[in-house]
């Protein structure tokens, strides 16, 4: 008897409707995210130079950031590229894979921007190739590893009218700039600065590593500026790639001296050494310090770096007045604020909601258990009037800043950089003011190799 | 070779009497401002803060320990009120013998619910009271200036 059938039902429309919905189930994350790209008036077509460890840091911040289609990665190591272009195809972009950023530049017409996260010694070729070719520029620090390098790009944006923003992240972060704008300049809570000190304490790392069969041919390497594929891989350690770990690591903070104190040093007496890595040929320890002419007066400012120790409070910049003091990190865990016990109260500041009360870490009080009362806080109960020890001055009060950053601490700085490519916004780190950083810090390496003191002239920062 | 001389008991129930006295007004204040923090949040006393703080300590000791809810809320929506109560009448000097039994069983039922959830320090402080309680009902015979003695203080 054959089976009765509603009219317009059949089991293979069943089947194949079944099977679309289904695919349309799993690709429905895809498809959303494949929607928020976007291909309004505010879309940016954007291409990323280098998909290796800063590359990818990148991809994930801009990944968040709507709006954006990568439409191009590039790399000389296929391994990575092609790692890009999964990423990006995962999340519904479709770009296209280039080994070399020419024959990227010269195929995608269409890009807008370009992020270049290659090795150091290439970011002027790469930048100045892209911004003749007229896309905005997002190039990640250290801007070159030469000034020379890094003046050329600076002209190059300038002739060619384009953007160029160098990744210098942390002056698009909201608490750093939070800090900055509202607690030291505009509050003045740490009083008149007179010092700083920043460090970037890393333990031992393992030098990285290649899958054999992976490796790039000899000629190829060779052809790109690279001696072999160990250099390639650990170029950070090697003199023709980069300057080295104070470029690396200390760039970061270093320009935020510049940043925070609004000045460029007028000396620096460095020493370091490469003492623990036989294999390297940069210093593996660094000790710097400056000299900061700014209105108030003299700003010495001292920095290390270590990559045999992550003791010693790990990374961050610390910067300190007659009244308070701000230590700033990336991570919020170093973070604090200090107030001398000669310094005006700071109470008022917390009910302006400026600052805030420790709520757990250093200066907090003690955890309150589930079943117990919290304790009302009470003026007598602060230590501002301890008696202390003659040789030593009253402890320091701890508190917090309210601002906290709730994404990847690089997608500000993008979202910043895509804002002024769209006219809405202007770049927190124009070439201009990395020029200044990188001049900053490579005559680093200079004083460590002279052992004596080095000056700045005001051209040095300068085109 | 010095003599010694041996008071007489009339000074030696004086001593007594004062010694009481202090351990009384010591034990009553500490019991009613025990209670009135009860009723503090923020620096302010209410009502409404009283069944918050104790709705939390319920809470929290249920939360930490096999006690069930039903039974740490009754308790410690009463707890305040209790310590008001036995506060007072040790600084008045009412029933002070039946008194000072109450508040160390009281007390002894505080350190219960603080070894039910493994809280130690608290329970050693608990410790340092009941211990004063105990050498309180040693020396109430001595009781004096009080409000209302009971037949047998």
């Amino acid at each position: 008897m054959p089976t009765p059938q509603i009219p317009g039902f059949t089991r293979r429309g069943f089947l194949a409707t079944g099977a679309k919905l289904g695919a349309a189930f799993i690709a429905a994350p895809y498809l959303a995210r494949a929607a928020s790209l976007g291909k309004g008036a505010d879309s940016l077509n954007v291409g990323l130079v280098g998909c290796g460890e800063e590359g990818r840091v990148l991809l994930s911040a801009a990944l968040k950031i709507p709006n954006i289609r990568f439409r191009a990665v590039c790399d000389i190591w296929p391994y990575n590229r092609r790692y890009g272009e999964r990423l990006l195809e995962k999340f519904g972009h479709d770009p296209k894979p280039f080994e070399d950023y020419r024959e990227m530049l010269s195929a995608t017409p269409d890009l807008d921007a370009v992020i270049v996260a290659t090795p150091d010694f290439v970011h002027a070729e790469h930048t100045n190739a892209a911004l003749k070719a007229g896309k905005h520029v997002y190039c990640e620090k250290l801007m070159s590893n030469t000034v020379e390098g890094a003046r050329s790009m600076v002209r190059t944006a300038r002739e060619t009218g384009r953007l160029l923003q160098i990744g210098h992240q942390r002056r698009s972060n909201p608490r750093y700039i939070y800090a900055r704008d509202r607690l030291v300049r505009e509050a003045r809570l740490l009083g008149r600065v007179t010092n700083a000190a920043a460090q970037w304490n890393r333990s031992v790392t393992e030098d990285l590593g290649f899958p054999a069969k992976q490796a790039i041919p000899e000629d190829v390497l060779q052809r790109y500026g690279y001696a072999n594929m160990h250099e390639f891989r650990n170029w950070r350690w090697f003199k023709r790639y980069s300057g080295g770990v104070i470029s690396d690591l200390g760039a970061h903070q270093i320009d935020v001296f510049n940043w925070m104190l609004g000045a460029n040093p007028t000396s620096v007496l460095a020493g370091g050494g490469r003492d623990y890595y036989p294999n390297h040929e940069w210093y593996d320890n660094v000790f710097v310090i400056y000299e900061y002419p700014t209105p108030t007066g003299t700003v010495r400012a001292s920095y290390q770096v270590l990559t045999t120790t992550s003791a010693g409070g790990g990374y961050y910049e610390y910067f300190m007045g007659d009244e308070g003091a701000l230590k700033m990190s990336e991570n919020p865990k170093y973070t604090k604020l200090y107030r001398e016990a000669r310094a005006p109260e700071w109470d008022p500041w917390v009910s302006k909601g400026l600052i805030a009360r420790p709520g757990s870490g250093e200066g907090a009080p003690p955890p309150v258990k589930p079943w117990e009362k919290p304790r009302a806080h009470l003026p007598m109960m602060s230590k501002s009037d301890s008696v202390v020890d003659v040789r030593e001055t009253a402890e320091l009060s701890a508190w917090d800043i309210p601002v906290t950053l709730d994404k990847a601490i690089h997608q500000p700085h993008l979202e910043n950089f895509f804002d002024a490519v769209r006219g809405k916004a202007t770049l927190s780190c124009p070439g201009e003011v990395a020029l200044a950083t990188a001049a900053t810090i490579l005559r680093v390496n200079e004083a460590v190799a002279a052992r004596k003191m080095l000056t700045y002239a005001p051209g040095d920062f300068t085109t | 070779m010095s003599e010694s001389t041996p008071s007489s008991p009339a000074a030696s129930r004086c001593e007594y009497t004062w010694a009481f006295l202090i351990l009384r007004l010591f034990l009553g204040l500490r019991t009613f401002f025990e209670g009135v923090e009860k009723f503090e949040k923020g620096g302010t006393y209410s009502f409404a803060n009283y069944y918050e703080n104790m709705g939390r300590m319920a809470q929290g000791i249920t939360g930490a320990s096999f006690l069930p809810l039903w039974a740490t809320r009754n308790y410690a929506h009463s707890l305040g009120y209790i310590l008001l109560v036995l506060g007072a009448a040790l600084l008045l000097g009412v029933k002070t013998r039946a008194t000072l039994i109450l508040t160390g069983l009281l007390y002894v039922s505080l350190s219960f619910g603080l070894m039910a959830v493994q809280e130690n320090e608290g329970v050693a402080w608990l410790g340092v009271y009941i211990g004063i309680i105990a050498g309180a009902l040693v020396l109430v015979r001595h009781d004096r200036f009080a409000l209302w003695r009971g037949r047998s203080d």
